[in-house]
């Protein structure tokens, strides 16, 4: 179930197209002041909402003050057995270890059922069944394999960003401008050079659509996994929040895996930049 | 330096209907050593497939393309073809794509510089070695691509249409870069291109294909008249304003008018 | 023979096709072969026939309080009313936020700061909010199925030509008629490419929603059996999941090859 190439919509950001209209410096400025406003706004009807009308009620959602409390509590004493500053580290290294195993998995094999039709033959059957099966599906499987510890989480990390890696690497493949294959074969390139220097450099934009996305896949899939049942991270501080019925505690828990979330995507995008220079 | 011979090639694609869809059906063709030799023809008269097939991209279905004598199997270097979307590889900069094919055959670096820094300058293109072929306008683009072929120093060059892709401005002053180009150090040229006017110009001789299917039609010699009136020693435009020019391209067009149909 | 085949011409199809059984035989046969040895357990790792006799006995044999069938029509209903929450909304939305700048302005910066919680985080405040029955879920299923719809319907906005927009204009359509009869048709190849990945994502947040709060649905069969250390019943649940996400998506893009085919390549 996982998305083909067109569908990574859910990571680009919204702004490139827009931002194109008029000229970019009144453009900016304009939408960065209206963007100010309305996220200034939704804090005073945040505000207004809680405590100063009280329609909605401190079981359902905090206070602007609650919520400094328990980000104040969390940073400094701890929750659910650590500080902010452990449980984020402890879910983000869990994160970054799934996501290279299924990277250093996905991306040769995808090259492989890429470049050569037999191999896509041979292993297609076995990845035909595997990829309709959402990662978070294999949580329960994992548990009962490995118990509540990190292997588990990082294996169902890894099987949730394996399969867009693995697509998005062979889509790249098959995508690469036959002229270039051409161009390359009548200057003389061996298979191997052919590989190295144009196939992958071809494929390279289409990968890192894919690491995107096994990315997000990493973060929803750990934040589950650790919801089911863990004893440190994030998705511990949410479900303990949750049984404590402490709502202050699990919205800091919710905006710390949005930045962490939004931290490493952006750090894949450096990664991109700078893998991909020639790209304007 | 190696000759081209195409005897009694057919070339024929499978469909889906089952017939097959015949490309080329019985052409022979010698373009010999050193001679630029230029292809017209009208659309669907399988231009393209006939250097394909001397690069070794497809292969005849009947008859057989040599190449020095030698049945060609596989692309190699020893033909090198210049595409019409110049195939440039994006993520290289312009020194890199101009040494990619020496990088293939393992010459040492510091002969490759000395190779690439002749061609930039041979196609005036000192300064833009680090660049990526996206910062390059298409003509720009095109002459890294004929430089990246003639580094690699074939015995043959395959050009497919390569200014089809340019302005008309453009083109005219690359067609006289050519020109220069093939006369200083000339190879064996297969030349592919619609335009009459383009073939005349730098032609040897003018390969005129009718279509459906792909067949020879006629093969005009331009060479004697050229050297008599010395075209090369004169601008482009001058050429073209010449009566000897302009009889030539007439000729060609009245071989090719006739097939043209009015949807083309 | 060159192994690079993509650059070459691709081997024959028959040949092809005898891999492709190759590699069917191999993978099952590998797997039932591994689960007889005794080499693992069943208690770890049960036969794929093992697993398709405990889907079927599933069928009929009440678990977790249903049969696997009335598990699946749990599943479903909630489903299809996340999901086609986040439709009715996200879509609507994001066409006016392609044809109204000032709506984007707002609403682009909260849907930017909101897009990287993952959908599962939302469940303590879906339960808290909503109950573990229908409503919870269901809003799990809404945060993970909302941004692909917005995101493609507002990108498809954006990509109408705005020649045809101008056009409606001046004949005289309003702002209403100008999205409901330019906007929506142009951008409509965009948004069923959207809503096919929504879909995706909303039936693997359903998955993980009820791994954690349910008291019926799928979801809730395969951590019941993971309790009760059943992989059998783990992977029988987990073949359920996969074959109904497969029949959705191929719905839907059976859905999305007719817009396609109706629209044009857009």
């Amino acid at each position: 179930m996982h998305g083909l190439p067109q569908a990574e919509p859910t990571n680009a950001t919204i702004r490139p197209g827009a931002a194109a209209r008029r000229s970019p410096g009144w453009r900016i400025s304009r939408r960065v002041r209206i963007g100010l406003a309305s996220l200034i706004g939704t804090f005073a009807l945040w505000w207004l909402l809680t405590d100063i009308t009280g329609v909605i009620g401190p079981h359902r959602f905090p206070a602007p003050a609650e919520f400094w409390a328990a980000f104040v509590q969390i940073a400094i004493d701890g929750y659910a057995g650590g500080t902010l500053i452990t449980q984020a580290w402890y879910s983000t290294r869990l994160v970054i270890m799934g996501f290279l195993v299924a990277i250093a998995t996905g991306v040769p094999l995808g090259l492989l059922m890429g470049v050569s039709h037999r191999a896509e033959a041979l292993l297609n059957p076995a990845f035909l069944l595997v990829r309709p099966i959402p990662p978070l599906a294999w949580i329960p499987l994992a548990i009962v394999w490995l118990g509540l510890g990190d292997a588990a989480k990082i294996l169902v990390i890894w099987f949730a960003a394996f399969v867009p890696s693995v697509i998005n690497t062979w889509t790249g493949v098959r995508g690469v401008d036959r002229t270039l294959i051409a161009a390359a074969r009548v200057h003389g390139a061996g298979e191997l050079r052919l590989l190295w220097e144009v196939i992958i450099p071809g494929s390279l934009p289409m990968m890192f659509t894919g690491l995107r996305l096994s990315l997000q896949a990493s973060w929803t899939t750990l934040v589950a996994a650790e919801l089911v049942g863990a004893f440190f991270g994030l998705g511990r501080v949410l479900d303990a929040a949750y049984r404590d019925i402490n709502p202050p505690m699990i919205a800091v828990a919710m905006l710390a895996v949005g930045v962490l979330g939004a931290l490493t995507t952006r750090l894949v995008a450096v990664a991109e930049r700078r893998l991909i220079p020639w790209r304007s | 330096m190696k000759d081209i011979r195409f005897d009694n090639v057919t070339k024929s694609f499978p469909t889906r209907s089952g017939t097959p869809f015949v490309a080329i059906r019985d052409v022979s063709l010698a373009v010999a050593e050193r001679e630029f030799v230029a292809v017209v023809g009208p659309s669907g008269s399988g231009k393209t497939t006939l250097m394909r097939m001397a690069a070794g991209l497809d292969h005849p279905s009947e008859g057989s393309v040599r190449v020095g004598g030698r049945e060609v199997t596989a692309p190699g270097p020893d033909r090198a073809v210049v595409f019409q979307q110049f195939a440039l590889f994006p993520w290289k900069t312009v020194r890199e794509n101009i040494a990619f094919g020496l990088r293939c055959k393992g010459v040492p670096r510091a002969r490759q510089d000395e190779i690439v820094a002749h061609y930039l300058k041979l196609m005036s293109m000192e300064g833009t070695e680090d660049r990526f072929p996206h910062q390059l306008s298409g003509g720009m683009q095109q002459r890294v691509a004929i430089a990246r072929s003639y580094a690699i120093e074939p015995d043959v060059l395959l050009m497919d249409e390569p200014f089809g892709a340019l302005d008309a401005q453009t083109r005219t002053v690359m067609q006289e870069e050519l020109v220069r180009l093939t006369r200083k150090e000339p190879r064996t040229v297969l030349f592919i291109t619609h335009a009459v006017d383009e073939a005349v110009y730098l032609a040897d001789r003018v390969v005129v294909l009718a279509r459906d299917p792909g067949r020879l039609r006629e093969i005009i010699d331009i060479r004697p008249t050229r050297e008599a009136e010395d075209w090369d020693s004169r601008p482009i435009d001058q050429v073209m304003d010449l009566a000897s020019f302009t009889h030539l391209r007439t000729q060609v067009w009245r071989l090719l008018r006739d097939q043209i149909r009015p949807d083309d | 023979m060159a192994f690079m085949t993509i650059a070459d011409r691709a081997p024959h199809p028959r040949e092809l096709m005898l891999l492709s059984v190759a590699g069917a035989v191999l993978f099952f046969g590998g797997w039932q072969l591994l689960a007889m040895s005794g080499a693992v357990s069943p208690q770890t790792l049960p036969s794929p026939i093992a697993v398709i006799g405990t889907a079927w006995q599933l069928a009929f044999e009440p678990f977790a309080g249903h049969t696997l069938l009335q598990h699946i029509v749990a599943s479903l209903g909630r489903f299809a009313m996340g999901f086609g929450l986040a439709a009715a909304i996200g879509v609507p939305l994001g066409l006016a936020m392609g044809r109204f700048r000032l709506l984007d302005d707002i609403v682009s910066p909260i849907f930017e700061a909101l897009r990287f919680i993952a959908p599962l985080a939302w469940v303590p405040f879906a339960a808290l909010w909503f109950g573990t029955g229908i409503g919870g879920p269901v809003m799990v299923i809404f945060a993970g199925a909302f941004p692909p719809c917005l995101i493609n319907a507002y990108r498809g906005a954006k990509l109408v030509e705005v020649r045809l927009v101008e056009a409606a204009q001046t004949l005289g359509a309003g702002g209403f008629r100008i999205m409901a009869e330019v906007l929506l048709p142009g951008a409509l190849p965009s948004i069923v490419a959207g809503l096919r990945v929504s879909a995706g994502l909303a039936w693997q947040s359903l998955v993980g929603a009820e791994l954690i709060v349910a008291s019926a649905g799928i979801g809730y069969v395969m951590v019941q059996a993971q309790s009760n250390l059943a992989p059998a019943i783990v992977m029988a649940g987990m073949l359920s999941v996969g074959v109904i996400g497969l029949a959705i998506d191929v719905a839907l893009r059976r859905a999305e090859r007719l817009v396609k085919s109706r629209w044009g390549q857009a």
